[in-house]
């Protein structure tokens, strides 16, 4: 496809990495006639060079020629068209970032390729500032990842990894490889941290940290972690047989870590996307935690039609993020959940799916 | 129940091992007849229940009863055990049989059968068979009263049933009680997912039988002979809509995935265009929705929506009534096993679909094919893993006297005996 007259990747940058400095500065970073004319520009953008989403757009009832009036409007792919094709606005052979969905019921994953790493750390390191770091602390990073330079496909690893590089004392560490946590190095580090009064900055899955307190408990282990330690939880147990509700998560970290409960910060993110959500540090003690987002972050929640529903009313998460400048401004979720105090709170996908019948299910199979 | 009954047995002993299986067969079949009218007022308060408990529409519900209550008859089961043991007489006496030794078939001690809760009277014809083998049975069932009220049914018929048959509340494989029953039964039937399932075997003695029906799906094939001509395309049409919509696509002989040969006299394509038309006919028979599982579908079409814009596969349905069709989606996932959504694969030959439920282990339950399917089609149906096969239109009405899931109707509930010289 031909580059047309459309804004150029270079001007978009430049106005989104503007967008996020005014927000680290202080500043609303954009307000709605900005997001609206940003979003509106990267449609132009990405129907201009993204053939893929251009044909959906079209399918849509979306073109060049008729372009959605609002950033509501802006046709959204499905999180799984990441898998079905290479949605880049360029020739992903330059892609400084290229991300993985972990894989569930489908061989293929989903890759996400991003032009300029410039944005996503720009956004993520924003984000991150202002939800899990607003006192400033220089955290040591104990990670219940695996260590990004062994898996550069995940973006959990690499949001991780460059945190811990940029708001770490340089002592960073990961405890999680191959599916399994180093417990013993784990235990090393924290009581290292513990005896050097270090504030500790924990991050990783739900199903890790369900893991490490499980270790924990069988070691009959507990600490008071140092003041000012706080943890990042994220993923929860998608694709894990078991579960654990995330109100008794917290309190066992609590009472295994010595990590108060308000320090808990849930992040919402996807691989399709280069910005999160986290937990707003209002609704951190409240029983109802609402996810919060950098301004360019927007969502619409949706019913299965498609339609925007009403606030408080539940849904189907659809988001709008202006750093996904080289991939697909819009994307569908499965995730449910309802809007509610400018933000979202987030259900996760089988909030209101009880089961019927006597077939097998995707989930069924794969825990067979 | 099960004390009220004891109390009842210890003042007039009345063992229902000491009748003759043939008038058990026969009371079971006049309690089912009484069940196979609509208006049986018991069966009415039932239908309400299941309605409640499972958002089925009436005709859903009915169906189903009538489907379950109409095939316990006197014939059906004397034909399914003389199938299997030979002879009627054999559950009360030693038979003579040709060339081996005279054979006498014990009913186990004590069954137990699990039921399933997001099922309609899942329990009653395995509880029917216990029955017939002069078991003592506990059903273990959920919070709806039908297998209760069926075995009232049966207690009016003759007392002797409540001294074998309690039906009792499950409340999970933790609760003592089930823990109990579990560990004394020396045989468990049990319906339910895999997690459920392992949980209960764990509970049972080391030698006790167990029975699982854990949870599968259906899948069907349809050769290009079967699409020579668009009535006979259009016939194949309904017999799929009815038995993917049927119970809202949820039950495990509901039919989650279509195979349909490409270049027949009528297109792959066309017949994926008849198909919505033939759901659309039938839903108006078994009314129904997506139910809870409705963003699940919606985001299966938003997905088959993007493929379908690239050149991918088509989706359609759902404009008259709900319901969703999507034709070649990705074979490297498996099926969507999602209500009222059907997953059409246009293939070459046999061996593409072979390759595909290979591919995915996945357990099968049924296996419809068209009238006259040629033996390929058959044969793949067998390799495929399938415990039933069944024409088009009639997958989710089995027969009382096939197995169920692969094994015997009665024999998981009798001991045989030889006596030899």
């Amino acid at each position: 496809m031909t580059p047309t007259a459309g804004p150029s990747a270079a001007d978009l940058d430049v106005s989104f990495l503007a967008m996020v400095g005014d927000w680290r500065r202080g500043g609303a970073g954009c307000d709605d006639a900005g997001f609206d004319a940003h979003a509106r520009a990267l449609f132009v953008h990405q129907v201009e060079r993204n053939e893929p989403y251009a044909r959906y757009a079209e399918s849509c009832g979306f073109t060049l020629a008729r372009q959605p009036r609002t950033w509501r409007e802006i046709p959204a792919v499905p999180s799984s068209a990441f898998k079905d094709a290479t949605l880049a606005t360029f020739d992903v052979a330059r892609a400084e970032l290229e991300f993985h969905t972990s894989g569930t019921t489908a061989d293929r994953v989903g890759k996400h390729f991003v032009e300029r790493a410039e944005l996503y750390d720009a956004s993520l390191a924003a984000g991150f500032d202002r939800f899990m770091l607003a006192d400033r602390p220089k955290l040591r990073f104990l990670n219940l990842v695996p260590n990004p330079r062994h898996n550069k496909r995940s973006s959990l690893g690499y949001m991780v990894g460059h945190v811990s590089l940029l708001c770490g004392d340089g002592r960073a560490a990961y405890f999680v490889e191959d599916d399994a946590i180093d417990v013993a190095g784990f235990l090393l580090a924290f009581e290292d941290a513990v005896r050097e009064a270090a504030p500790v900055g924990m991050t990783g899955t739900a199903f890790a940290f369900a893991g490490l307190l499980d270790a924990l408990d069988e070691r009959k282990k507990s600490f008071a972690a140092p003041p000012g330690s706080r943890i990042m939880e994220t993923g929860g147990f998608k694709g894990r047989a078991r579960v654990v509700a995330q109100d008794e998560l917290y309190r066992r970290l609590e009472a295994a870590l010595g990590i108060p409960q308000t320090s808990v910060v849930a992040e919402y993110g996807m691989t399709e996307l280069l910005s999160q959500y986290y937990d707003s540090v209002e609704s951190r003690s409240s029983p109802t935690r609402i996810k919060a987002a950098p301004p360019w972050l927007r969502t619409l929640v949706v019913d299965n039609a498609g339609r925007e529903v009403a606030p408080g009313e539940i849904g189907t998460l659809r988001h709008f993020d202006l750093a996904n400048r080289s991939s697909v401004v819009a994307v569908q979720t499965e995730d449910r959940g309802y809007a509610a105090q400018g933000g979202i709170v987030l259900l996760g996908r089988d909030v209101d799916a009880p089961p019927r019948g006597c077939s097998l299910g995707a989930e069924d199979l794969a825990r067979t | 129940m099960w004390t009220r009954r004891h109390a009842a047995v210890r003042s007039a002993p009345k063992i229902l091992r000491e009748r003759k299986a043939a008038q058990i067969v026969d009371e079971i079949a006049g309690a089912a007849e009484r069940w196979s009218d609509a208006a049986f007022p018991p069966r009415v308060r039932a239908t309400r229940a299941a309605m409640e408990r499972l958002a089925y529409t009436e005709p859903v519900v009915d169906y189903a009863l009538d489907r379950l209550f109409g095939a316990i008859t006197r014939d059906a089961l004397r034909a399914t055990i003389e199938g299997e043991l030979g002879s009627l007489d054999a559950l009360d006496d030693f038979v003579p049989r040709k060339g081996r030794p005279d054979v006498r078939y014990a009913g186990l001690d004590l069954v137990t059968i699990i039921s399933s809760d997001t099922t309609i009277g899942v329990a009653i014809p395995p509880l029917v068979f216990a029955a017939c083998a002069k078991s003592k049975v506990i059903v273990k069932d959920r919070n709806d009263r039908l297998v209760a009220a069926f075995v009232e049914t049966l207690i009016a018929q003759r007392q002797e049933f409540g001294e074998a048959i309690a039906v009792e509340t499950w409340n999970g494989h933790a609760d003592p009680r089930a823990v109990a029953h579990l560990s004394r039964s020396d045989a468990v039937v049990a319906f339910g997912g895999p997690e459920a399932l392992r949980a209960i075997r764990a509970h049972c003695k080391p030698d006790a039988r167990f029975i699982p029906f854990g949870h599968r799906a259906s899948v069907g094939y349809i050769g290009r002979e079967s699409l020579a001509n668009e009535e006979r395309a259009r016939e194949t049409a309904t017999g799929a809509a009815r038995d993917a919509l049927l119970y809202d696509g949820e039950g495990c002989l509901s039919l989650h995935a279509l195979f349909v040969e490409r270049d027949g006299a009528v297109e792959a394509e066309s017949f994926a265009a008849l198909l919505s038309v033939a759901f659309d006919a039938v839903a108006n028979e078994f009314p129904g929705d997506f139910g809870a599982r409705a963003p699940a579908v919606a985001a299966y079409r938003e997905a088959a929506h993007f493929r379908a814009s690239q050149g991918r596969g088509k989706v359609g349905g759902g404009v008259v009534t709900p319901h969703l069709i999507v034709v070649d989606p990705p074979r490297d996932e498996l099926p969507p096993l999602l209500p009222r959504t059907l997953a059409v694969y246009t293939v070459e030959k046999p061996a593409d679909a072979a390759a595909f439920l290979r591919h995915h282990a996945l357990p099968l339950e049924g296996f419809a094919i068209a009238p006259g399917a040629r033996p390929a089609v058959v044969a793949l149906g067998v390799e495929a893993g399938a415990v039933r096969i069944a024409r088009l239109g009639t997958l989710q009405a089995p027969v009382l006297t096939g197995e169920h899931g692969g094994v015997g109707r009665i024999l998981p509930f009798v001991r045989a005996i030889s006596r030899e010289g």
